[in-house]
């Protein structure tokens, strides 16, 4: 879609981690799945990001990695619902929603109270609610096309459309996601990768601090592998993060002239 | 009515901004009686539009409309159903329109916006009155198979014109639209080829090898008017629909026809010299749409 203007999309594939005595990482014989889009196993899609899609939000981003593709809006602050209580902090409210044509079977199109709820969990400890007491932020996502590792793509976006919205953060908060296919870990899956995944990983962090807002594990996983899978998604957190900050740094510089 | 008289005063030693905001209507009547409106359109001129084919993979047919900053993502699936035995020779088609939370600062999840099943509704009638689609294309097989439609267009910024920017959208997806290869197996059940092994093994006869895309007759395109006073603005942003009430929209087929007009009330009466001149602009508008898809369609085939 926006995928046309602008520069080609950069990508953020993790460097592979240094133990020697473990490179190569695949052997011949260790490799018994190839990835559909014919990417190595630690190797990210593309990854487009651009701010400002919807013009009558306070803030919103556009994001798409391969086939995944989410547009996030940001409403407020505005004055939060009447049946709430006072509140010397500010509220934040998500909802993650998917169009009818997302997955390949149409569906109801309908929100997901998981993601939802996920995405707030993400996000709440980067912003900082004490800077608009009494009033509500709004983050609205929508899935336009559903390709794997979609609620990694909604939290990065989502806190690009806040940066876009000016609402005050600790830090970007970045997504990755890691599924665990027998032997082999393999990041930023898509659709079909994540339905034969033995386990996932998910890590939702604030790389210039270094702070981690979420972690999901799921599945059966060794702890070397668990170490490993979260190398991996930090890595590729930080690098995710850069590329963020060249599309904010590229929106602000285009406002100027 | 006592204010007005009050901003006149006060319009000289105010900030722009802060009289748009607490004089809305007469900041719009100082640019009307200038014949020129605030984003620096003349009052009979549309916003820029784009179109854009093929937005949705997953979609048969798939178009991204977008009328200055109003944007309609409209994207088509086909099933295969059993027809009804009024039309056995007949498929059918769906139409929905969602306005989901993302699209305006009014729209919040769990209560969906009004305007949405109004501007659903109003797209199937003018699509199927304006016999654009003959349905009869749509049958595969006599009273046992027949194609359904399902189109669901997204509202994803919504700044006015929004019935408008929801037809382009949708009519541009049916004419992207490429129906899917479809085969009979040996229960007599439909089954889908797959594009893959698409020439490699044809031993299945397909049953609809030439018909893979629809033809168009009549394509219905549509401008909104609002009516103030003596003046007509073409294609309003939302910002102009939520001061003025009174909307028109006229809905034309590419051979100028007339195929539906609506005036659901407002405070201002519509006179016949109005109505006529808003299906005079409504006729420029539609020269205007049908270039416009008519370029994007062929530089789609282009590529």
């Amino acid at each position: 879609m926006a995928a046309q203007g602008g520069a080609a999309p950069s990508t953020y594939t993790p460097t592979p981690t240094k133990k020697t005595q473990r490179s190569p990482f695949f052997s011949d014989s260790d490799v018994d799945w190839l990835r559909p889009d014919g990417r190595g196993f630690h190797q990210c899609r593309a990854a487009f990001f651009r701010t400002g899609a919807v013009n009558s939000a306070a803030g919103s981003a556009y994001a798409e990695f391969g086939n995944t593709k989410v547009i996030v809006s940001v409403f407020g602050p505005r004055e939060s619902k009447k049946a709430m209580v006072y509140s010397d902090v500010g509220r934040l409210n998500c909802n993650v929603s998917y169009t009818t044509f997302a997955n390949p079977a149409r569906g109801l199109g309908s929100d997901n109270k998981e993601f939802s709820s996920m995405l707030h969990k993400a996000l709440e400890g980067a912003i900082m609610l004490e800077t608009f007491p009494k009033t509500t932020v709004d983050v609205f996502a929508l899935v336009l096309e559903s390709g794997g590792s979609d609620l990694p793509v909604v939290i990065s976006c989502a806190s690009l459309a806040l940066a876009d919205a000016g609402i005050m953060m600790y830090d970007l908060v970045a997504g990755v996601s890691v599924s665990c296919l027998g032997r082999n870990l393999i990041i930023d899956p898509i659709l079909e990768e994540e339905s034969f995944q033995d386990g996932s990983m998910m890590i939702t962090c604030m790389p210039s601090r270094y702070e981690v807002t979420q972690l999901t594990i799921t599945g059966e996983w060794s702890t070397a592998k668990l170490n490993e899978a979260m190398q991996l998604c930090l890595d590729a957190c930080s690098k995710l993060d850069k590329i963020m900050r060249a599309c904010l740094e590229e929106a602000a510089s285009a406002s100027q002239d | 009515m006592g204010l007005p008289d009050a901003s006149g005063d006060l319009s000289s030693e105010m900030e722009v901004d802060a009289f748009r905001r607490l004089f809305p209507l007469r900041y719009f009547e100082r640019h009307l009686s200038e014949s020129i409106r605030p984003d620096a359109r003349p009052l009979g001129r549309a916003r820029d539009t784009t179109l854009a084919l093929g937005a949705v993979a997953s979609a048969h047919g798939s178009a991204l409309a977008k009328i200055g900053s109003t944007t309609m993502l409209a994207a088509i699936k086909m099933e295969v159903m059993t027809p009804s035995t009024e039309s056995p020779d007949e498929g059918s088609i769906a139409i929905d329109f969602h306005m989901p939370p993302i699209c305006s600062p009014i729209v919040r999840p769990g209560r969906p916006a009004e305007a949405a099943p109004v501007i659903s509704k109003q797209l199937s009638d003018t699509i199927s009155s304006s016999g654009m689609i003959n349905l009869k294309e749509l049958s595969l097989v006599s009273g046992k198979a027949a194609w359904m439609a399902y189109l669901d267009i997204y509202c994803l910024d919504a700044d006015g014109a929004l019935f408008d920017a929801a037809l382009l959208s949708a009519v541009a997806a049916f004419s992207h639209l490429q129906i899917p290869i479809v085969s009979l197996n040996d229960d007599g059940k439909i089954e889908l080829i797959s594009e893959e092994d698409d020439g490699a093994k044809l031993e299945v006869e397909p049953v609809n090898k030439e018909k893979r895309k629809l033809t168009l007759s009549g394509i219905p395109f549509s401008l909104t008017c609002i009516l103030h006073k003596n003046y007509i603005l073409a294609d309003p942003t939302a910002e102009e629909e939520s001061i003025m009430e009174t909307a028109v929209t006229v809905v034309l087929d590419s051979s100028s026809r007339l195929v539906s007009f609506y005036k659901p009330g407002g405070p201002v009466l519509a006179h016949t010299s109005a109505v006529q001149d808003c299906v005079a602009l409504t006729r420029q508008r539609v020269k205007e749409l049908q270039n416009i898809l008519d370029e994007t369609l062929s530089g789609m085939e282009i590529d």
